[in-house]
C-alpha cells in the first residue's frame, strides 16, 4: 500500500527532458547504468518498453521492476555579446518513474504491462529573465500505459507488440509585453489529452551469448482542442486578450532502435545500440485560439526539428554472483535547429556518461543503482522569429534507484 | 568490502549534482576612448522629455542616462541630470486613460464603452508641482545631461539662452552662459550630440505655417562650431543625425481619408454643397476637406500623400464639421510642398552632420536609417516594435518623443556606434528591462 502511495506521488510530479528534444530515456536502472543501451538487452522486465520481442526470453515466470530517477538539470544562458544578461534555470527535481510487470504464460507466450514516462520536460527560467516573452516556465508530461504480448517463434527469434495508451498534460507561462501600473502581463496555457500508439520489436539470438534487437515505437501526436489560455493583462486590454480555448498539438516522435549485446565471457557483457528518433515531425508549435482579436492572432512558432541518431555503448561486469557493475556512454545530437532554438526546450548536442550497480541480497531480488551525467555542449543558438540569441550550456545529473523481483 | 567502496562513489556523484554549468562572462572594455566624464547635448529627445512633458521618471530613462549607466562598466563616472523634483512636470504630461465618450454637448453617451486614449494627467489627478521645478537650482549646475527641450542647433551657441528657454534656465550656471560653454566647462572626456531635430520639427509641428526651417548655412556654422568647441580639449564623442520626421507617429496616425460618411443624406448634402468645386463624396471613408489658399474657393480635398498632425482636435472633426463642412486649417496638416521642404532639409542637414562627424573623427549614428527600419518593425527578445502610435511601443503618447523602451533602443544604437568607432566593448542595454506604455 505504501508503495502504491509512492507511485501516485510520482505521477503528480514532472519529468525533465534529458535526451534530445523532450524525450526522456530513463526506463530501466540497469539500462541506464550501461549507456541506456536498451533494445538488445534481456536483463529484466524493462524489455517491455525497450523491445517487446525480448520478453519471451526472460527466464523467470514472474518478473517485476520498479524504479525512479531524480533529475537535477541546469541550463545556463548568456546573451549574445556585448551584453551582461545571463540566466540559469531553477528547475524542480524531475522524477520520471517506471513500473514493469511480466508473466510467462507458457513456453511461447509472455505478457506484461509497462507504465512509464518516455516524454517530459520541466523547466523554470523565472518570471523576469530576458527570454520571458518566449517562456517563463513549462511542465510537460506524458505517461504511457502499455499492455504487451510476446511470442517466441523458436529458441532464436522472439517477437512482441504492445498497445500504448498515452496521457499527456502541459502547462506553460509566458510574459506579454503589455503593462499596467502593477507590471507586465502574462499568459498561461494549460491542457491535457490522450492518444493510442504501439510498440513492436523483434529479438534474435543467432548464437549463444549474442542478442540482436530491433524495436519501433510509433509516433503519437498529442492533440487537444480544449486547452485553456488565461490572460493577465491591463483592464483596458481585456477585450483584446479574452480567455479562450486553444487547439494545439505536440508530436511525440517515433523511435527506431537497433542494437546488439554480446557475452564476451561468463563475467563480461558488451552492448551497443543505435536509436533513430523521427523528430522532423515537430515542424511548428501552433496555438490556435478559439477567440481571435486584432491583438490575439493564432500563434505559429517554427521548430523545424530534424531526425537524429543517438549512438550508445555499454558494458556490464559480474563481480560476484550477487554483484554487478556497469558503465556506458552515448552521444545524443540535438534535433533542434540552431536558428530556431527556443529556450522552452534547450536541447544541445549532449554526451552522457553512466555507471550502475546491482546487488542481489537474495536470489530473486535485485537492488539497483544508477548514475547518469549528461553534458550539453556549450553553443551559440538563436530563435530568429523573436530575435533572441545567446550561448547555452546544460548539465544534468540523474541518480536512479530501482528494484526488480523475479520468481 | 570492495562493494561498499563503489557505494561511496555513488554518494560522491550525488553530491556533484549541485555543480552548475558556467559560461564565461562578458568582459566590458573602454577600447581607446576615455569615458570618465561623459556629457550629452541636444534637445528634448536628449533631455528625456516624453508623453508631452519633462518629468523626473521620464528623465531617468533618457537615452544619455541609459548610456551613462552602461559606461559605468568601462570607467564612466557619475552622470548628473537636471532632474525635475516630481513626475508632474510643466502640466502637459499625458497618460493613457479610459476616457468617457461624450456627445457634442459634452454629455456622456449612455451605453458606449469608454475609449482608450491619451488624457492630460493634470486633469485626471490635479496636484501642485514642486515650485523648485521652475527655478534655477544650484544643485543642478553640474548637470552632465545638457539636453534642452525645444533647442535648435544654433540655440546651443546663444549666450544667455536660459533667459529664452525655461528648461535651460533651471540649470544654467550663469545669466550669460550658452549651453555649449557650460558643456565645455565640465571638461568632458566624451560627449554625445543629437541636435538638429527642432531645426525641422518646429516647422513641421506648425503644419509648415509658422517658423522656418534652419538654413544649411546656419546649421553648418552652428554644428561645426559645436563640434570644434566640444573636441577642443581632445574629447571623443558620438553624433547622431536627424530622423525623417514624416515617419513618426505625430504625422502618420490620422489617415488622410478619415472622414467616415455613414448615411446617404450626409453624402447628398455634402455633394450638393461641394458640386461647384467638383468634389464628390461617397459612403465610407473620404479624404478630409482642407484649407488651401492656392485652391479654388480656398479649399480642396487632402491628398493621400499629405499628412495630418496628431494635434488636430478630434471634437472639431466630430462636432464642428471640420474636414467636411469646413476645411481643416492649414496648420494641422503638411501639404506636398511642405513635406518636400522637410525631406530636402533633412537630407541637407544630415549631409552636414555626416561630413562633420567624419572630419572630426567621431562615431556616427544613422538614426534616420534606423527610424526608417522601425516603420517595418524591430524585435528585441520577443518584444515587437514599430512606428505606430501607442501600439508601436517606441513613440510616447505625444507621438514625437521616445518611450523608455524607445530610449533604450536608441541608446543601444549609440553604444553600437561607439563600440564600432573606438574598439570598445560597452554592454548593450536589455531593451525589455524598461517598461512600455502604461495601460489603465
Amino acid at each position: 500500500m505504501r508503495k502504491f502511495t509512492f507511485m501516485i506521488l510520482l505521477v503528480t510530479t514532472f519529468s525533465t527532458a534529458i535526451a534530445g528534444g523532450y524525450q526522456v530515456g530513463l526506463h530501466g536502472i540497469r539500462q541506464i547504468g550501461m549507456g541506456l543501451v536498451g533494445t538488445p538487452l534481456t536483463l529484466d522486465a524493462s524489455v517491455l518498453f525497450y523491445n517487446p520481442g525480448g520478453l519471451s526470453f526472460i527466464a523467470p515466470d514472474y518478473s517485476f521492476a520498479l524504479g525512479v530517477n531524480g533529475i537535477r538539470s541546469y541550463t545556463a544562458y548568456k546573451k549574445t555579446e556585448p551584453s551582461l544578461a545571463e540566466a540559469l534555470t531553477d528547475n524542480p527535481w524531475g522524477t520520471p518513474f517506471y513500473f514493469y510487470g511480466a508473466v510467462r504464460i507458457n513456453d511461447r507466450f509472455s505478457a506484461g504491462l509497462a507504465i512509464n514516462t518516455p516524454y517530459g520536460n520541466s523547466l523554470s527560467w523565472g518570471k523576469d529573465w530576458i527570454g520571458r516573452y518566449l517562456i517563463q516556465d513549462l511542465s510537460l508530461q506524458a505517461i504511457f500505459y502499455q499492455p504487451t504480448v510476446s511470442y517466441k517463434i523458436n529458441d532464436k527469434i522472439g517477437v512482441g507488440v504492445g498497445l500504448v495508451y498515452a496521457t499527456g498534460k502541459f502547462e506553460l507561462n509566458k510574459a506579454l509585453p503589455v503593462f499596467n501600473a502593477g507590471g507586465e502581463g502574462s499568459i498561461n496555457l494549460e491542457g491535457s489529452t490522450s492518444k493510442i500508439g504501439f510498440n513492436a520489436g523483434i529479438m534474435v539470438r543467432p548464437i549463444d551469448g549474442l542478442n540482436i534487437g530491433l524495436d519501433y515505437r510509433s509516433a503519437m501526436d498529442m492533440e487537444t482542442d480544449d486547452a485553456v489560455a488565461t490572460f493577465d493583462v491591463p483592464v483596458s486590454l481585456q477585450g483584446n486578450f479574452p480567455n479562450t480555448n486553444v487547439s494545439t498539438k505536440l508530436p511525440l516522435p517515433a523511435n527506431l532502435d537497433f542494437g546488439a549485446a554480446y557475452d564476451v565471457s561468463d563475467k563480461l557483457m558488451v552492448a551497443f545500440s543505435l536509436n533513430y528518433v523521427f523528430w522532423s515531425s515537430y515542424d511548428s508549435l501552433i496555438f490556435d485560439f478559439e477567440k481571435n482579436t486584432p491583438a490575439l492572432a493564432d500563434s505559429r512558432n517554427p521548430r523545424l526539428y530534424s531526425n537524429k541518431m543517438i549512438v550508445r555503448l555499454g558494458t556490464e561486469y559480474k563481480l560476484t554472483n550477487s554483484f554487478f557493475i556497469r558503465a556506458g556512454g552515448y552521444y545524443d545530437p540535438s534535433p533542434v535547429n540552431s536558428d530556431y532554438f527556443s529556450p522552452e526546450t534547450p536541447s544541445l548536442n549532449s554526451v552522457g556518461l553512466t555507471a550502475g550497480i546491482t546487488y542481489l541480497p537474495v536470489e530473486k531480488l535485485a537492488i539497483e543503482l544508477s548514475f547518469l551525467y549528461i553534458s550539453g555542449q556549450e553553443g551559440e543558438r538563436t530563435y530568429l522569429p523573436d530575435n533572441f540569441s545567446g550561448t547555452f550550456k546544460t548539465q544534468t545529473y540523474i541518480p536512479g534507484f530501482g528494484i526488480s523481483y523475479n520468481f | 568490502m570492495k562493494n561498499y567502496k563503489i557505494l561511496y562513489l555513488f554518494l560522491i556523484a550525488v553530491v556533484l549534482t549541485a555543480c552548475k554549468p558556467e559560461i564565461e562572462s562578458f568582459t566590458p572594455s573602454a577600447g581607446n576612448a576615455d569615458f570618465t566624464t561623459y556629457i550629452s547635448l541636444g534637445n528634448s529627445l536628449t533631455a528625456g522629455y516624453l508623453d508631452g512633458d519633462l518629468y523626473r521618471s521620464g528623465q531617468q530613462v533618457s537615452y544619455p542616462n541609459l548610456i551613462a549607466g552602461q559606461l559605468k562598466t568601462v570607467g564612466g563616472g557619475e552622470f548628473i541630470q537636471p532632474l525635475m523634483y516630481d513626475d508632474i512636470g510643466f502640466g502637459r504630461r499625458l497618460v493613457l486613460n479610459l476616457n468617457t465618450v461624450r456627445d457634442c454637448f459634452g454629455q456622456p453617451v449612455d451605453g458606449v464603452a469608454p475609449s482608450l486614449g491619451p488624457f492630460p494627467l493634470a486633469m485626471l489627478d490635479p496636484k501642485t508641482p514642486d515650485p523648485k521645478n521652475f527655478t534655477n537650482s544650484q544643485e543642478l549646475h553640474g548637470s552632465h545631461n545638457l539636453g534642452v527641450p525645444g533647442a535648435k542647433s544654433f540655440h546651443l551657441l546663444v549666450p544667455g539662452y536660459g533667459s529664452m528657454n525655461p528648461y535651460f534656465a533651471r540649470f544654467a550656471t550663469g545669466a550669460q552662459i550658452s549651453v555649449v560653454e557650460q558643456a565645455v566647462s565640465l571638461n568632458p572626456t566624451f560627449f554625445s550630440l543629437w541636435a538638429g531635430n527642432y531645426d525641422i520639427l518646429t516647422y513641421a509641428l506648425a503644419g509648415g505655417e509658422q517658423d522656418s526651417l534652419t538654413s544649411v548655412q546656419l546649421f553648418s556654422y552652428a554644428y561645426s562650431t559645436l563640434l570644434t568647441a566640444l573636441t577642443a580639449n581632445g574629447a571623443k564623442g558620438v553624433v547622431a543625425n536627424i530622423p525623417d520626421i514624416t515617419n513618426i507617429a505625430h504625422f502618420t496616425t490620422f489617415p488622410y481619408n478619415g472622414l467616415a460618411l455613414t448615411n446617404e443624406a450626409q453624402v447628398a448634402g455634402l455633394n450638393a454643397a461641394y458640386a461647384p468645386l467638383g468634389i464628390v463624396f461617397q459612403l465610407g471613408p473620404n479624404p478630409f476637406i482642407v484649407a488651401d489658399p492656392g485652391a479654388v474657393g480656398g479649399l480642396r480635398q487632402i491628398k493621400s500623400t499629405e499628412l495630418i498632425l496628431l494635434s488636430l482636435p478630434q471634437d472639431s472633426i466630430k462636432c464642428k464639421g471640420w474636414g467636411s463642412q469646413k476645411p481643416i486649417p492649414a496648420h494641422y496638416f503638411l501639404d506636398e510642398g511642405e513635406i518636400a521642404n522637410i525631406k530636402e532639409a533633412t537630407q541637407q542637414l544630415n549631409a552636414v552632420i555626416e561630413s562633420l562627424a567624419a572630419s572630426h573623427n567621431l562615431a556616427f549614428v544613422n538614426v534616420n536609417a534606423i527610424f526608417n527600419n522601425i516603420r517595418t518593425g524591430l524585435v528585441y527578445d520577443g518584444a515587437r516594435f514599430n512606428a505606430s502610435y501607442i501600439t508601436g511601443g517606441i513613440n510616447s503618447l505625444d507621438g514625437i518623443h521616445l518611450t523608455s523602451r524607445g530610449n533604450a533602443i536608441v541608446a543601444n544604437f549609440f553604444i553600437e556606434a561607439i563600440n564600432a568607432k573606438y574598439e570598445s566593448s560597452i554592454p548593450l542595454l536589455n531593451v525589455i528591462d524598461y517598461p512600455g506604455i502604461i495601460f489603465p
